[in-house]
């Protein structure tokens, strides 16, 4: 059944290697909340929030994806569809700074041409172990022309924003197109031009 | 949902005798955040109608005991039904609301839900055009636990010891439900979602909802003074300032309606409604009002003589939406505006505000046309450019205004004149018509009216203060009134002003300190966030979860036609049932692969229960050769669906020990030793190159099928039903163990399993002995049998010496029919389907043509002297090395 709390619908995707904190980030979002125990996430999982953006109430439907290197075949067949897509990094792990590169080749190869996309450097709150400085994460991200933020789950920084300025990404461009983009509508006439039964003049 | 055809036979059997179920609808009650299915039924008894809830055990109930009585809620001037049109929605949403009681029902749109809301609009209306007292509900209070007659708007069920289990259960239900609504946190109890209760979808009608369940949270309330006047001025033009009677108070009020009676009794105004009084009078009022304040006009109406003006103060005038005007005539034909009544509505913040001024049928005895007038004002006055449209009493606040006409009777004129003198008003009220229709509640039910405290304002010598001195000698009166109905109102002052004398009526005022509730734009908006909050919570929750209690599958050795299973344990976590399938990935026709059985695919779990799926790997035909060649590995993912939620990942892997079976005639010729004996990999290599390892002379065919052909010709001719009864299945498993691993003792297993060995070995190869491409040729050289031999010794070379080898073996045990029985046609029929094996592509369906053609193919080779055939002398039977 359709929902209509909303005026439009994001479907957003999380990705990036096993343990940059993918899972973490959508939980701090959608619950506000942090644990630091690490469950890798076998499969796709997703979670929604409404947010309200110039106006508009816009419900995300976040992705989370499997970052393990095994699932990776399967997890591409999901992009497609991915209005926005979160590429995470770990700033304390080099290696999974450099897969941001194969990263962003998969979403070239499977995801829609015109989807958003956000590197993220995660993990910002650690200082004493940082592998990737913040000026590495703005080069590639000016490299390849994309939005970039450092963020932590564990600290909230940045999280709110990083959705929201890619789903402002998303809203600007959709905004001026049809509303055919909107999410469909069923148009039924709950009984309106019997209404005037009521008055009895 | 479906309605059980019994559905009303089965509400009416619970109810009392008397009462009838006019209409029976299922609808779900939105409560707090879930939805739960109800039953709604109106009930009607002696004219008085009632709208039932009931819970029922099951959906759709089957008999009356299944059904609880959750709640009773009589229509009366209280009752409300909205229907929630501003959505463009799947569902329909009815709001019905009792005083604070405020209930969402979802309905399915259709012609049921229709019938079902114009009942209730019906009996309402109904109710509207009702005369006399209003209904008292007696019948009704059996269904109240408290039967407080007042306090009886909605009944609650009481528990009733001789009811059933059911009903204890729904009630216990409808109670968790309820707690739910005052919880912070979200806990929707399993068992009730079990029951029936789905998780609300999020939805505008539901937010509106709580939102206005909420409103005490982000609004807070200001007082506004209002000043409420009416004068009935007998057709005559201002004579005098009206500021003794608009501005008589020290403060300014915020808010002006004032309302005038007889403004012109003219028969141009009575005809066209066109009178230059309006705007006299207008300007009157302009020039009288208080000078501490600024006012602007918001609404005008005039029908007649009836005129109501509503002014605001200038502060106040943003915060003033959607005002609207209408008339109503009950005046000759029940329609004429010389009498009948003018109002305005208002929303002032997010208080809606009705300010009615009427002027009711006059003459001394005529009190029940003027309670007429009024039930008629009240159900004919809508204000209809709103949808759903809204009647007075869809007012926060109501003011009612006017010259009511309503008399001081059954009391000798002196008397009255004598309580007037001595202003000993509380006795003379007595005999006030209105105050007597009031209390009989035949009229202005649910409003209030100050304390008179003013000598009667009708009727005066016109210009003087004296009581009417003509031959009619009207007995004085209280003609002119306000009264108001509504939450926070306070009545500060109550009053005539007889200084002004221009007419037969004295001006009368009421002061009001009335609180309207006003929006806290941050706390609103902090509330709908969190409504918006809770609902993403919510529907998180509800979203379908499961765990598993194994992603990993491993087996640890899997052998051709050795089935091994494992368990997976899928348990429902989540609060809502989990419908889960295995799904297929991106490109594959199947949810697994070929090897792997996944038994259920696709099933449903209820919260809180489990189910296991058993997962079965099983290498055969279909798979052996891929696996053994390397194009395919005991790895697979699977992705577990659930529907409307995540997907799982579930990686199945485990180690095939590779065999002779499932492997291709080329490859084995160039193994000189048993398959497990040589290194992994090398396997792969041969199937790939086809390639003797170092050099090694090839074998014209593989020893396998040697050495089970050699088994059963040296000890199996005389046989009975050879390759017609089948072996052991772990006989045959331990064959392909004696074949694959090697070994110095003598070949295990009955003749029987032997020559199924041998069948299932040659049926398993890659590719049959007649290659797949070849085999139509072969099926139209059935018939000839040069034709047939042509064929064969165009064959590969292993797959032509593995086919006369073969036919030579059938020709020996043909030779032997008189023992074991068997004939050329039989044994040509069995390896027809073997040496003619067909493509697994779905295309080639078997059929008994072809099956007949393929046994003729090779009954020519089973009758015929293959002598002439050039073969190896390896080929031939007997001893060999």
């Amino acid at each position: 059944m359709a929902k209509k709390t909303y005026d439009l619908l994001f479907k957003l995707l999380l990705i990036g290697d096993s343990g940059v904190g993918k899972t973490s980030i959508l939980f701090r979002f959608s619950d506000d909340a942090f644990t630091s125990t690490f469950i890798s996430t076998i499969g796709i999982d997703f979670k929604i929030k409404t947010v309200e953006l110039r106006g508009k109430k816009i419900k995300l439907q976040i992705w989370d994806t499997a970052g393990q290197e095994r699932f990776h075949t399967i997890t591409t067949s999901y992009y497609r569809g991915a209005m926005g897509i979160m590429l995470v990094y770990d700033v304390t792990d080099e290696r999974s700074f450099e897969n941001i590169v194969k990263w962003l080749r998969n979403i070239d190869e499977h995801a829609n041409e015109d989807v958003e996309k956000m590197i993220l450097g995660n993990k910002c709150d650690i200082d004493g172990k940082r592998a990737v400085n913040k000026d590495r994460g703005e080069a590639i991200a000016r490299e390849y022309g994309v939005p970039f933020l450092e963020t932590s789950a564990k600290a909230n920084t940045n999280i709110d924003k990083a959705f929201n300025d890619l789903a402002t990404a998303i809203l600007d461009k959709y905004a001026g197109k049809e509303p055919g983009d909107a999410p469909d509508r069923v148009m039924v006439d709950p009984r309106r031009g019997d209404t005037s039964r009521r008055s009895c003049c | 949902m479906s309605t059980s055809q019994d559905l009303p036979g089965i509400i009416q059997a619970k109810l009392s005798s008397g009462e009838a179920a006019i209409t029976v609808h299922e609808a779900s009650l939105m409560q707090g955040w879930v939805r739960a299915s109800r039953i709604l039924a109106l009930v009607e008894h002696e004219n008085e109608c009632a709208l039932f809830i009931f819970i029922s055990s099951r959906m759709p109930p089957e008999v009356f005991t299944d059904l609880a009585i959750e709640r009773v809620i009589p229509v009366d001037a209280d009752f409300k039904c909205e229907i929630d049109a501003g959505e463009q929605s799947v569902d329909v949403y009815v709001n019905i609301s009792s005083r604070k009681l405020k209930l969402l029902f979802e309905m399915i749109p259709g012609l049921k839900t229709n019938n079902f809301v114009s009942e209730i609009m019906r009996s309402m209306e109904a109710l509207s055009k009702r005369r006399g007292p209003p209904p008292e509900f007696q019948w009704l209070h059996k269904y109240s636990g408290s039967s407080n007659r007042n306090s009886a708007d909605c009944v609650a069920s009481s528990l009733d010891t001789s009811d059933d289990d059911a009903f204890k259960a729904s009630k216990t239900e409808a109670e968790k439900m309820l707690d739910i609504l005052d919880s912070p946190d979200i806990v929707v109890p399993r068992q009730s979602i079990a029951q029936g209760a789905t998780p609300i979808a999020a939805r505008e009608s539901v937010i509106r909802h709580q939102m206005s369940m909420k409103e005490d949270d982000y609004t807070f309330t200001q007082t506004l003074r209002m000043f409420i006047g009416t004068w009935n001025v007998n057709g005559l033009p201002p004579s005098s300032s009206l500021t003794p009677w608009l501005a008589s108070d020290l403060e300014p009020p915020d808010i002006y309606a004032i309302g005038f009676q007889e403004l012109d009794l003219s028969k141009e105004a009575f005809l066209f409604n066109d009178t230059p009084r309006e705007e006299e009078w207008r300007k009157a009022v302009m020039a009288g009002l208080h000078p501490g304040g600024k006012y602007r006009q918001v609404a005008l109406v005039r029908l007649v003589g009836m005129m109501l003006i509503l002014l605001v103060e200038e502060k106040h005038v943003k915060h003033v939406r959607n005002a609207a005007f209408e008339t109503v005539g009950t005046g000759i034909m029940g329609k004429m505006g010389n009498k009948g009544g003018v109002a305005i509505r208002v929303e002032i913040h997010n208080t809606s505000i009705c300010f009615v001024n009427s002027h009711l049928a006059a003459h001394v005895e005529e009190y029940e046309r003027r309670n007429q007038d009024y039930h008629d004002i009240c159900s004919r006055l809508s204000f209809s450019k709103f949808a759903p449209v809204k009647c007075i009493k869809d007012h926060d606040q109501i003011y009612w205004l006017g010259d009511l006409n309503y008399r001081i009777t059954e009391v000798e004129i002196n008397t009255v004149r004598d309580l007037i003198n001595q202003n000993y008003f509380p006795a003379l009220i007595q005999y006030d018509q209105l105050h007597r229709q009031r209390s009989q509640n035949n009229v202005f039910e649910g409003y209030h009216e100050g304390a008179i405290t003013f000598k009667p304002t009708y009727k005066y010598d016109p210009g003087t203060d004296d009581w009417d001195s003509s031959e009619k000698n009207r007995a004085p009166a209280w003609c002119d009134r306000v009264l108001w109905r509504g939450d926070g109102i306070e009545q500060k002052e109550y009053r005539s002003h007889p200084i002004l004398k221009t007419s037969d009526h004295k001006p009368v005022s009421a002061l009001f300190d009335s609180q309207v509730r006003v929006i806290d734009v941050v706390k609103y908006r902090k509330v709908h966030e969190e409504v918006m909050k809770k609902l993403d919570k919510l529907e998180n929750e509800f979203l379908p979860q499961v765990t598993v209690d194994n992603t990993e599958i491993i087996f640890d050795i899997v052998r051709y036609l050795e089935p091994q299973s494992q368990e997976l344990i899928i348990a429902n976590t989540g609060q809502v049932p989990v419908q889960f399938e295995f799904i297929k990935k991106l490109d594959d026709s199947k949810c697994c692969k070929e090897w792997l059985n996944i038994d259920p695919p696709v099933s449903f779990i209820m919260p809180g229960e489990k189910c296991d799926v058993k997962l079965e790997v099983f290498v055969d035909k279909k798979s052996a050769f891929k696996l053994n060649s390397g194009v395919d590995k005991l790895y697979d993912i699977l992705v577990l669906h659930l529907e409307g939620g995540k997907d799982i990942f579930i990686t199945v892997t485990g180690n095939y020990e590779r065999s002779c079976f499932g492997s291709s005639l080329e490859a084995l010729v160039h193994v000189s030793v048993p398959v497990r004996e040589i290194p992994i990999g090398k396997l792969v290599e041969l199937e790939t190159t086809k390639e003797a390892p170092g050099g090694m002379e090839p074998y014209p065919i593989p020893k396998e099928i040697w050495f089970l052909v050699d088994h059963l010709y040296r000890h199996g001719l005389k046989k009975q039903n050879l390759f017609l009864l089948p072996g052991l299945h772990s006989e045959l498993l331990a064959i392909r163990n004696w074949l694959d691993n090697g070994s110095s003792e003598p070949l295990p297993g009955s003749l029987h399993s032997i020559a199924e060995a041998l069948l299932l070995l040659l049926d398993s190869t890659s590719e049959p002995i007649v290659p797949f491409n070849l085999q139509s040729v072969c099926l139209g050289a059935s018939s000839n049998y040069l034709q047939c031999k042509q064929i064969v010794v165009q064959l590969p070379e292993y797959r032509k010496n593995v086919f006369l080898y073969l036919c030579f073996f059938l020709q020996e045990l043909l030779s032997h029919a008189n023992e074991n029985g068997l004939d050329a046609k039989t044994l040509a029929t069995v390896f027809g389907g073997i040496f003619l094996r067909d493509s697994p592509r779905p295309s080639a369906r078997a059929n008994s043509t072809v099956d007949r053609k393929k046994a003729n193919f090779v009954y020519h080779f089973l009758v015929n002297d293959l002598s002439d055939y050039v073969v190896s002398k390896a080929l031939h039977l007997g001893p060999s090395s």
